[in-house]
């Protein structure tokens, strides 16, 4: 397996990238090696899409990922979950409903050999509020995560923002808690200071400045590198990217930039994402001065 | 698999004990993830013109046949976007020899989506915006059956 000593910010992909090829024109072998092109060693994967046979991949599946991973020096990073908890029409899943079914990731996502999870929240409203016993369901699942130290983390993605009620909320379960087995992935969605004439700006969102990453950084075990326009001089044009590498830097912060690519033109006819992620990655590359 | 959601493999006619019970035809899930059965709503399908309601329709998900109400509760098997459905379809005698138009109507709630918009979820009608990565919820195909 892939291994690296090197701390800081690292480079890796996260696969719904590819959601509008996967399965179509681009197997789990062609995004491995697309990762591997871009010279990027980490990846995350969405359980419900890329792993055969989910929640119950054979024997023989995940043998073939650890063979995928060491032939292209992958490291796996983060194992993109669900808690579905309405995912009954009639009635909400209990709370230790959900937290069986997030046992249940947690230990495949150790199986796979990830550190952290994508833990998506079910919400409750249009402002897109977790539901009221997310502590709870976090809470039940929590000892089998310190056990297969797996930390399972929140995604903190535009319209929220890094000083609003839901960061507030997690950031205080993990002071309470004291645990290192929650915390947050910060989608570089919140930095984004651009937007179009015809993009949508959600009327809630404000974005935040990157130096509103410092004193979460304690508690932030991956990001997405989210971006949306990449200029034909490998520059992003929405999201102040150079601020962002240089705060990580500074203060020593060691985790993976997984590049998502969300844009809904992925979906054209003939369109290639890995093109789009090489662009972002040249960009990277050159702001880590790999 | 065809981008298209309905495949064009797998249309066919379906005998049972030398008698032809129905036809069948092939789904795949436009969506970037998998969902549980209890997800699923599956609505119309309309085959030249001719309605044939949802819940006599049966869904084989890994060779496993669910029926409406089965999926209603089934919140254990999953259906990936990587492989296909089989919707079997009951209509003694089959479809004829000939080209065919089928218009089935299906869509999928996500516990990350305000409960408001998924109540609304309506299978044989398209939601108010389009979100590519959700697809669409009625699709259309003209297939042979030979």
């Amino acid at each position: 397996m892939y291994h690296t000593h090197q701390k800081g910010p690292k480079r890796g992909v996260a696969l719904y990238s590819y959601s509008a090829e996967f399965g179509l024109t681009k197997t789990l072998e062609d995004c491995f090696e697309d990762i591997c092109d871009m010279g990027a060693h980490g990846i995350e994967i969405l359980a419900n899409t890329h792993i055969e046979n989910y929640p119950y991949p054979t024997d023989a599946w995940v043998e073939q990922w650890f063979r995928l991973c060491d032939k292209y020096a992958i490291v796996p990073v983060e194992y993109g979950n669900w808690i579905d908890s309405h995912v009954l029409g009639g009635r909400e899943l209990t709370s230790q409903e959900a937290a069986e079914m997030l046992k249940r990731d947690i230990r495949l996502a150790h199986r796979l050999g990830f550190s952290v999870m994508r833990t998506k929240m079910p919400v409750i409203n249009e402002r897109l509020e977790p539901v009221e016993n997310w502590r709870e369901i976090i809470r039940a699942a929590l000892p089998l995560a310190e056990k297969l130290d797996i930390k399972m983390c929140p995604e903190i993605h535009t319209p929220s923002n890094l000083k609003g009620k839901l960061v507030t909320d997690f950031v205080d379960f993990i002071r309470e808690t004291g645990t290192r087995h929650f915390g947050l992935n910060i989608d570089f969605s919140v930095f984004r200071t651009e937007f179009g004439q015809n993009e949508y700006r959600d009327p809630q969102f404000q974005p935040n400045a990157p130096e509103d990453l410092i004193p979460l950084l304690p508690y932030i075990y991956c990001c997405h590198a989210k971006f949306i326009h990449m200029s034909d001089d490998f520059r992003e044009t929405t999201i102040p990217y150079p601020a962002i590498i240089k705060i990580l830097q500074e203060h020593n912060w060691d985790g993976y930039l997984l590049s998502e690519y969300e844009g809904a033109d992925k979906y054209d006819p003939g369109y290639e994402v890995g093109q789009t992620l090489r662009r972002q990655h040249i960009m990277l590359k050159n702001l880590l001065g790999e | 698999m065809e981008r298209e959601v309905i495949q064009s493999v797998g249309f066919r006619n379906r005998v049972e004990n030398g008698t032809v019970v129905g036809f069948q035809f092939k789904l795949r899930l436009p969506y970037y993830r998998g969902v549980y059965l209890s997800q699923l709503r599956p609505g119309t399908l309309i085959v030249d013109g001719e309605r044939l309601e949802k819940e006599n329709l049966i869904w084989c998900i890994r060779g496993e046949e669910y029926s409406f109400e089965e999926m209603q509760v089934d919140w254990q098997t999953h259906w990936s976007p990587t492989e296909t459905a089989i919707i079997k379809v009951p209509k003694p005698g089959g479809l004829a020899q000939g080209l065919h138009e089928l218009t089935y109507g299906f869509c999928f709630t996500s516990s990350y989506m305000p409960p408001a918009l998924q109540e609304s979820l309506d299978p044989d009608k398209e939601s108010f915006v389009f979100l590519p990565e959700f697809g669409r919820h009625v699709n259309t195909r003209r297939l042979l059956i030979v």
